[in-house]
């Protein structure tokens, strides 16, 4: 099957969710609270705002710090995960989150170099 | 006697402006490559391949598109797995990205697969931006004894060049390293659209319109024209900006006005800016040293 992670996910903040509702998606963000389930949690992204990750099965590990979700939005704006990958930062330097927002805004803002798309002759 | 200097002056402005587009270029691939590798090398080739093409023809600015083709050569241009994957096939084991043959470039991606083989070891790298990449890495029995065992969903930048083999797209990696500070993940991503617009800026778009009116749109707002773009830092370029707008004025921009006009920014930078570019010669003390003006007016 051609996966999710086969096509392209652009990478997304808060605010553009709603401009890829049933499009896979990257968002990287920080986790805050994760549902007593262990079926949702919700994410902040670089401007402060929330989104709600959806999962199919109940996490079976503890998840804090920053994590890079992938996955199809919903509907309603939620993010429905495939897989997420927890990113540790202690090894090094803490995440600019904020600075991360703002390279996102950046590469949206130039597609053209930046593209979150393969050329057909490629 | 009175036409001969007027063709030297016209000769020496040529000069000047070609130097100009050396001191641009070589600050744009300070940025890419490393700087102790290759910078001087850049120049150095610029100043044998600005003499060959300057005496081939007169007009001199024609020469510099072959200037930059072979200057590719020497540069590791920041990448995404889409821009690699889109590239097109020059020839057999050389691609290009709009004209501008690739050699070395650099991707930073999550590891999805690792598989050590027995001569190399090949990993798929995404980036988000299309399908896995294939990287191959070829290692000598030496290597084996120092690979840790990579585990999936890791960041790594890889260094290398694109082949084809067997008809599929790999990245020959010369070197992957593990991304420690997730901040180069960022930095890639900036590093990747300010390379492109560089170089591309004024190529067709994916639209076969040219950019060139947008971008040039966009920063013109907020820029004077006639600055050499890459060698200021944004801060820079705004103080500078506001400093010329009242450049008009016998004293100049008192610092607090100026203050006053670039509230946005951090006091620390607004000084450090003015120090940098009074350093440059860009602008200059009037009545006191708290009065500016610049060299250039708008």
């Amino acid at each position: 099957m051609a996966g999710i992670l086969d096509v392209p996910k652009p990478r997304i903040n808060c605010d553009m969710l709603l401009q890829h509702v049933n499009k896979p998606v990257c968002f990287l963000g920080r986790v805050e609270k994760v549902h007593p389930t262990g079926k949702t949690f919700t994410v902040s992204d670089g401007e402060g705002k929330t989104a709600t990750v959806e999962l199919n099965e109940p996490l079976d590990e503890e998840l804090s710090g920053i994590v890079e979700v992938i996955g199809m939005v919903s509907n309603k704006g939620a993010i429905m995960a495939t897989t997420y990958n927890i990113l540790r930062e202690d090894r090094g330097v803490p995440f600019d989150l904020e600075l991360y927002n703002e390279a996102l805004k950046v590469i949206h803002d130039f597609p053209q170099h930046y593209p979150f798309e393969v050329a057909a002759s490629g | 006697m009175k036409k001969l200097p007027a063709k030297s002056s016209a000769l020496s402005l040529a000069v000047v402006y070609v130097l100009l587009l050396m001191v641009l270029n070589s600050r744009v691939f300070g940025l890419i490559i490393p700087k102790n590798t290759c910078t001087c090398l850049c120049d150095k080739r610029h100043f044998a391949m600005w003499n060959q093409s300057y005496s081939q023809s007169s007009g001199g600015i024609t020469g510099h598109k072959a200037v930059t083709s072979k200057k590719s050569t020497l540069q590791i241009l920041p990448c995404t797995v889409s821009q690699l994957l889109s590239a097109s096939e020059v020839s057999s084991d050389t691609f290009a990205i709009c004209d501008w043959e690739l050699n070395q470039v650099s991707v930073v991606g999550v590891i999805r697969e690792f598989s050590p083989c027995t001569a190399n070891i090949r990993y798929s790298v995404d980036d988000m931006t299309g399908p896995p990449l294939n990287v191959k890495q070829w290692v000598t029995s030496e290597d084996c004894a120092q690979i840790t065992f990579v585990s999936p969903g890791t960041y790594v930048k890889v260094t290398g060049s694109l082949h084809n083999f067997h008809g599929q797209r790999s990245l020959l990696a010369m070197n992957i390293r593990f991304i420690e500070d997730l901040n180069e993940l960022t930095s890639h991503m900036l590093e990747v659209v300010q390379a492109h617009m560089q170089i591309f800026g004024k190529m067709v778009d994916v639209n076969m319109n040219t950019t060139v009116a947008s971008l040039s749109g966009r920063w013109a707002d907020g820029h004077p024209k006639g600055i050499l773009a890459n060698g200021l830092s944004t801060t820079q370029k705004q103080v500078l900006h506001v400093i010329r707008k009242f450049s008009l004025r016998d004293i100049g921009i008192s610092f607090d006005d100026l203050k006053l006009q670039l509230y946005n920014l951090r006091m620390t930078d607004v000084r450090s800016s003015l120090a940098f570019l009074k350093n440059e010669g860009h602008i200059f003390n009037t009545i006191d040293e708290h009065h500016f003006k610049s060299t250039e007016h708008e």
